[in-house]
């Protein structure tokens, strides 16, 4: 029992992590068609400048965190300037696309890397400090990203539904001939999409540095593909879907660990279940949880 | 069931079929039988079902419900291009061409029983060599019949659209079908040209035996060639017999000019 | 500077040209011809060369059988990728492929008893204690270099020998891709890459075209990984990481996505990256350490693919018609 409250607490807080991510890479490919290969590397960037400010110049976390994600914000703005409005405007197909994204985070990471170096770090946070919960063995960090976490994801979820330029982003993805001529602001909802994945990008950055304890420039990467399954799973196209598809998938790979499923899944292989979860669900229930497709390329 | 040896044979067996998708009913329980050699045409107005009836028959989508059978074989689970193998050859409304193949390899691709479609056809390279030139022989043929024979190995692309439907047919003529789902093959042409094509169409009914189902807009072109008319509204059928009759029927009338209104 | 000058370098830049040439044939087939985004390609190498190291290490396989198992396992793979994905729509199963690459490396990574995990090829279990798997291909390599050493002296290296023998196989191989854009099978995959239905109603299968161009590719895949498991004698799960496959991607789009003949030159341009990052020792190349170094690797290579894909899409050789950007 205290196995299951461990791996489902550890689950809704990777899932959290998931979910504030692939929010991120929905809207860009909703609005934009843009698989963004670079955004495992945009996490990275965020948590690298969260620790260079809060820890090498001991500057206020929360500070940190707000000025990495506005970091992430421009570097995605600079990067729609100089590079994919013009690729957009040349009609580049999806191969295009998805080489120029990939050509970004292998770019992204050298620089991230000369910048911060290549040790590994971790944030001033005491990541010894446990909570007994039921047999269960939870760290403040855990508790304190699940609560930061969480609060992120329903702000995401109100600002999709209720923000003008979240419901214009909505309407855009899904239909962008008919929104630009019924007077929606697409320079305006373009602009907002790159910033919102560029924030959020740093932030799930910052929570996974604290969850992981320690962290190197390997770190978002490693993760893009299961951003991707959260993504495939939550029906893409969807925003909503994409925080329902991250927390399903961060549970889904923590409770794989369970002896009831083949005598447990090592945790050396929880990337696995996610890149399985990605192959099964393309391959079987490709239109995700919500149950429908989003228009395609 | 049916006794196939009669002399006019039934090549095609529509019962029944229906196909349905998102909440649309393209297909409602359609049901005929074509003769053998017989040429039919299938009218009707816009949005009636004609074009998803033929996707229904050449198996690019699947029915609902309900039976196809040709040449006595049931087809409507089999893949699309078995059934092109069989001998039920489409072509595609507003004549699609492959525009990075030239005309002439167009046409070659059409050709049955090619030994290069197999991978184990690489072992045979004389095999291969020797269908390829009976193939370009017979492409080159094909390109006099409908004088495109100068634009043999120009790209397909830069052909006209008059062009391009004579080029549509001849590729489907060439894939030896033994019967022939033309849709709207005289859209958009200019009216010599549709003489011209039903001139071919009709030296086609003498000297090969194909049977023809045609999707056509306007009754009165295809009033002369046709054996029979089918008219379908709405998904279903709702006249069918002699092109005559079509005519002057009142219920096919209201459907076609009530739509014909419409869209003038 | 004396670097650059050095037979001995260019050697190196030369016999990756090779490997990595013959790597990205198999990504040009697939896409070049049928039109499919593979970017899951390294995992064809990660198998074949696996394969050998595990085979002769650890159950003292024959290495030529082995190598040829590995190509085959590439193939299967290539296979089971194909039979599964290859009928969702391009862009899901790019995605799908680096997921089964991905699996592919992450199974290679922990399995430590069979395929000695982080450590790589060297922590196999040996029952000879050798974890060596090039003895067999070392006496041919060996064999060449003292035929060469009278001639050319010190440059009769075991990498000119590789050259020596992956150069024959790599225009070999581009031979019989120039020979198969010529056949009808290859015209079929053409017109697929404008539309699916047209042969369809001329009764073609286009999924197994489709399929058969997958495995074609998964093929060369394979046996560029034999050829860089014997170049560098020993494997480790990061020598197959996702950017791999991006290795042939540059290759590919800087020779211009259906020419053949461009392939060579691209591929000595990628060997040239690979070595200069790696060996040269001038400034400003002298202040990193060899991570560093890697790293720079990476950004070129990035670099390169966004410029190309900015400013030339069609390669170096490319014509306008057929540029990638389609």
């Amino acid at each position: 029992m205290s196995d299951f409250i461990q791996y489902f607490f550890n689950g809704l807080v990777v899932g959290c992590i998931f979910a504030i991510a692939a929010v991120g890479i929905s809207l860009l490919y909703s609005v934009l068609r843009l698989v963004n290969f670079a955004a495992g590397d945009f996490l990275t960037l965020g948590a690298f400048i969260t620790y260079f400010l809060s820890v090498t110049l001991e500057l206020n976390f929360i500070f940190a965190v707000i000025v990495s994600m506005i970091a992430g914000m421009g570097i995605s703005w600079f990067l729609e300037l100089v590079l994919w409005r013009n690729l957009r405007r040349n009609k580049a197909g999806t191969l295009a696309l998805f080489l120029v994204a990939t050509g970004v985070a292998l770019m992204l990471r050298p620089i991230i890397q000369f910048v911060f170096g290549t040790e590994t770090r971790k944030f001033n946070i005491d990541i010894l400090k446990t909570y007994d919960f039921f047999g269960a063995r939870i760290p403040q960090t855990q508790c304190l990203v699940l609560i930061f976490a969480s609060a992120s994801i329903l702000t995401i979820a109100l600002f999709i539904a209720k923000a003008r330029i979240g419901k214009d982003m909505r309407a855009y993805a899904n239909n962008p001939g008919l929104a630009s001529v019924s007077g929606i602001n697409v320079d305006r909802v373009v602009l907002a999409t790159w910033l919102i994945s560029g924030a959020l990008g740093s932030l799930a950055g910052v929570f996974q540095g604290l969850v992981q304890g320690q962290f190197n420039n390997a770190m978002g990467e490693s993760l893009l593909l299961s951003f991707f399954a959260a993504v495939v799973l939550g029906t893409i196209g969807d925003a909503y879907g994409a925080l329902a598809g991250g927390l399903l998938l961060g549970l889904i790979t923590e409770l794989s660990q369970l002896s009831i499923f083949f005598g447990g899944v090592p945790s050396n292989y929880k990337p696995v279940v996610a890149f399985a979860t990605l192959v099964l669900v393309l391959l079987f229930k490709p239109e995700g949880i919500f149950g429908y497709r989003a228009r395609k390329v | 069931m049916e006794n196939t040896k009669t002399l006019d044979a039934a090549v095609l067996d529509v019962r029944n079929i229906s196909v349905s998708f998102g909440g649309v009913k393209p297909v409602q329980d359609v049901s005929f039988t074509i003769k053998e050699n017989s040429f039919t045409s299938v009218i009707g107005p816009n949005g009636a079902g004609k074009t998803s009836l033929f996707n229904l028959l050449s198996g690019m989508n699947k029915v609902s419900s309900g039976e196809i059978i040709f040449k006595g074989e049931v087809i409507q689970s089999i893949h699309a291009h078995k059934i092109a193998q069989k001998g039920l050859v489409r072509t595609f409304q507003g004549a699609k061409v492959i525009r990075r193949l030239t005309v002439a390899e167009n046409l070659m691709m059409a050709v049955q029983g090619n030994p290069g479609d197999n991978l184990m056809g690489f072992l045979n390279p004389r095999a291969r060599k020797s269908f390829e030139a009976k193939a370009r022989e017979e492409a080159m043929r094909r390109l006099d019949q409908v004088g495109l024979t100068k634009f043999a190995d120009e790209y397909a692309g830069i052909l006209s659209g008059g062009q391009r439907k004579l080029l549509d047919l001849s590729r489907a003529l060439m894939a030896d079908p033994k019967m022939l789902l033309l849709d709207e093959p005289f859209a958009g042409v200019n009216p010599t040209l549709v003489e011209k094509l039903l001139t071919v169409l009709a030296a086609l009914r003498k000297e090969q035996e194909i049977t023809f189902l045609l999707i056509e807009h306007d009754l009165e072109t295809v009033m002369n060639i046709s054996d029979r008319v089918i008219v379908m509204a709405d998904g279903k059928i709702i006249a069918d017999g002699l092109p005559n009759s079509i005519y002057e029927n009142d219920v096919v009338i209201d459907a076609y000019l009530g739509s014909r209104r419409k869209d003038a | 500077m004396e670097a650059f000058i050095q037979p001995g370098f260019w050697i190196f830049v030369l016999a990756l040209a090779g490997i990595y040439g013959i790597f990205s044939l198999g990504l040009q087939i697939q896409y070049g011809v049928g039109g499919i985004m593979n970017f899951g390609h390294v995992g064809m190498m990660a198998v074949s060369g696996y394969t050998i190291a595990v085979l002769v290490i650890k159950y003292e396989w024959n290495f030529w059988w082995a190598a040829l198992l590995g190509v085959v396992l590439a193939a299967l793979l290539g296979a089971l990728l194909g039979l599964t994905t290859l009928r969702l729509s391009g862009d899901y199963f790019a995605i799908a492929s680096i997921a089964f690459a991905e699996i592919v490396r992450y199974w290679i990574l922990n399995t430590d008893t069979v395929t000695g995990g982080t450590q790589g090829s060297l922590a196999i279990p040996s029952p000879n204690g050798f974890a060596s798997y090039t003895d067999k291909p070392d006496v041919i390599l060996n064999w060449i270099s003292e035929r060469l050493y009278p001639i050319i002296g010190d440059e009769a290296s075991r990498d000119l020998s590789m050259v020596l023998v992956v150069w024959p196989f790599f225009f070999f191989f581009i031979w019989i891709s120039s020979r198969l854009q010529k056949t009808s099978w290859s015209r079929v995959l053409r017109a697929t890459r404008e539309d699916d239905d047209v042969p369809r109603s001329l009764g073609k299968n286009v999924f197994r075209f489709r399929l058969q161009t997958l495995i074609i590719g998964s093929v060369f895949g394979g046996i560029a990984g034999v050829f860089w498991a014997l170049q560098f004698a020993l494997l480790a799960p990061e020598d197959f990481l996702r950017i791999v496959t991006f290795y042939g991607w540059m290759i590919l789009i800087l020779a211009g996505a259906t020419r053949v003949k461009g392939l060579l030159v691209a591929a000595i341009f990628f060997g040239f990256l690979y070595g200069a990052t790696r060996f040269l020792e001038f400034w400003p190349l002298s202040l990193l350490s060899s991570p560093e170094r890697a790293y720079l690797r990476v950004f070129l290579i990035g670099l390169v693919i966004v410029i190309l894909m900015v400013k030339r899409p069609q390669g170096l050789f490319g014509k306008r018609q057929e540029m990638i950007l389609e």
